[in-house]
């Protein structure tokens, strides 16, 4: 089935641990903000997120949820800083009470380039990377195995809900209730429905709470893991040397050196 | 093994006890098979036997359970699931969503407890193919049937090694031979000496394997023996609970007055032949 954004390939970036690869979206990201340079993000984008994903096999997908996610902001962005830009400066046109300055254009390129940098750095973490790994990587790393189980179980428990709501919905049609319509009657043929659903999910939280007590989800000792994500020196220098960028990025910038 | 000492219990919003002044002992080894109506208990039993009752449902409980010499009540769940396990009625509630593998999802509760890779990797292996369910070890826990769904939450119990073993209705979504499989289990697992609480609709099946069977009604033990009294008397009908295919033949034979007015209704095939046998003096037809 397909969890989330995950696209599965043979490639050395989806072998990776996933956290070089979160290590790696964060660094480049903390990166884009924090260097005021116009041509900056841009370039970030460009040597190191379109190498990664094309190394990773999956360059169409990340370029059509790219444009999915970044097309509406990219011209919100500039609609609002490139004609509406507060600042002093060279005005480039007009048009009644608009005008269009040069600052304007350069600071809604350089926001849009950040964000075009903050969104491909994570597409880029989720496509190549199986969320049930990622999960394991942090959980073998400490992270609380209840917040693993919230993010799981989201992208797990709650599609097999909407599923069996459907299932529900099926049936009743199928007995003749009729789910077309106006709204009205749309929601007067609904209302009956969501009793049994929440009411059986209610019940069912208990029950699955429980489940997950029994199988020892509570144990405070030691965990292990059946499948242990392979990790390697090289990667954990990486890593390393990617929080060190990230935090040169932000030290040379307060020392005011893109000033 | 299990002791049920005047034990009752209802729900926090029943308005009637679900279990009732239950007093019975099953010891180490039984395989304890559980029949009744829909409604009669027998959930409510498996979860007080697995310690479901009383520590995370609510309500109200007298008497007490003792599993494995340990008052259920007073074991907290972690320490109680080393030894029992229980398998649940509905298998999508007890399918963690943690896990994106059924391999993984299997691994569960060792991961939790601590065990050893390999050895975890050594005991899912086993369970897999126990259950022949290698075809789905990596598969979604989400994206298979009911019934596969049933074989994977019976394995995930399975991985653990209960000393006792509860089961409520393993088999339901099942086919026959899914069906088949789980029977299997069970009858290995009986073999290896664990303690088996088998709640089943399967009456033939049930007949096969238990040594004993428990007939629970409005919370009550209303008949308790070996399976070929228990399942043969004549007012589980009267109670909602079909008896055997078996029973029921012969009591219709009997009717006509081709089954032996002293000879005991069957329950199992074996009995069945037996009997009919007996009536046509030997003679078969070729
Ligand atoms: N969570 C609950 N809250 C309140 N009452 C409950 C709850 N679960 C079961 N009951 C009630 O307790 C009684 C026994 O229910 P139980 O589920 O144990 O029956 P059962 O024998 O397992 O039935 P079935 O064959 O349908 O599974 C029933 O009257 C039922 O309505
Ligand atoms: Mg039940």
């Amino acid at each position: 089935m397909t969890v989330g954004f995950y696209q599965h390939r043979e490639s050395s970036v989806h072998r990776l641990n996933p956290l070089t690869k979160l290590t790696l979206a964060v660094a480049v990201v903390i990166a884009a903000f924090a260097v005021p340079l116009t041509w900056w993000p841009a370039a970030l984008f460009l040597v190191v997120l379109v190498p990664a994903v094309l190394a990773a096999r999956v360059p169409a997908r990340f370029a059509a949820l790219t444009v999915k996610f970044v097309g509406p902001l990219l011209v919100a962005v500039f609609l609002v800083q490139g004609l509406f830009f507060p600042g002093e400066g060279a005005e480039l046109a007009r048009l009644g009470p608009i005008s269009v300055k040069a600052e304007g254009l350069a600071f809604a390129a350089q926001t849009a380039t950040r964000l075009l940098v903050l969104i491909g750095a994570f597409l880029f973490l989720l496509l190549t990377t199986h969320p049930g790994v990622l999960m394991n990587a942090m959980v073998q790393r400490g992270l609380p195995p209840n917040i693993s189980y919230v993010v799981s179980a989201t992208l797990q428990i709650v599609p097999a809900f909407r599923e069996r709501a459907q299932h529900i919905l099926r049936a009743q049609q199928a007995r003749g209730m009729a789910t077309g319509g106006g709204l009205r009657r749309r929601i007067g043929v609904l209302l009956p429905l969501i009793g049994p659903l929440a009411l059986g999910a209610l019940t069912e939280v208990e029950e699955r709470a429980v489940a997950m007590e029994a199988r020892a989800f509570g144990a405070t000792g030691r965990r292990t893991s059946l499948m242990p994500v392979p990790d390697t020196t090289a990667q954990r220098l990486a890593r390393w040397g990617l929080a060190a960028f990230a935090a040169a990025t932000i030290v040379a910038n307060a020392l005011g050196v893109f000033a | 093994m299990i002791e049920l000492d005047d034990f009752s219990y209802a729900y926090p919003t029943g308005s009637r006890p679900a279990l009732r002044s239950l007093r019975l002992a099953v010891p180490a080894g039984q395989l304890c098979g559980v029949v009744g109506p829909s409604g009669a208990g027998k959930s409510t039993f498996a979860h007080a036997l697995a310690g479901f009752i009383p520590h995370a449902l609510g309500g109200e409980t007298a008497g007490r359970v003792v599993v494995g010499g340990r008052t259920v009540a007073d074991t907290p769940l972690p320490d109680l699931v080393r030894d029992v396990g229980l398998v649940l009625q509905n298998p999508f509630n007890q399918i963690s969503g943690v896990k994106f593998t059924v391999r993984e999802e299997l691994a569960f509760g060792l991961e939790n407890l601590g065990v050893p890779q390999e050895e975890m990797v050594r005991r899912v292996d086993a369970v897999l193919a126990e259950l022949r369910i290698e075809g789905l070890a990596d598969r979604s826990p989400y994206q298979l049937s009911g019934g596969q769904q049933q074989l994977v939450a019976l394995g995930s119990v399975l991985v653990m090694r209960p000393s006792v073993l509860v089961l409520d209705e393993p088999t339901s979504q099942l086919d026959p031979v899914g069906s088949g499989q789980v029977f299997d289990a069970v009858r290995a697992l009986h073999r290896a000496g664990v303690t088996i609480v088998l709640v089943e609709h399967k009456l033939e099946r049930l007949a096969e394997i238990a040594d004993r069977v428990l007939v629970l009604r409005h919370g009550e033990v209303a008949l308790d023996g070996p399976p070929a009294t228990v399942l043969a008397d004549p007012r589980l009908a009267d109670w909602g609970v079909a008896g055997t295919r078996y029973t029921a033949a012969a009591r219709l034979a009997r009717e006509r007055g081709l089954w032996p007015e002293d000879r005991d209704l069957p329950v199992t095939l074996d009995a069945a032949v037996a009997g009919f046998r007996a009536v046509t003096g030997g003679v078969e037809s070729r």
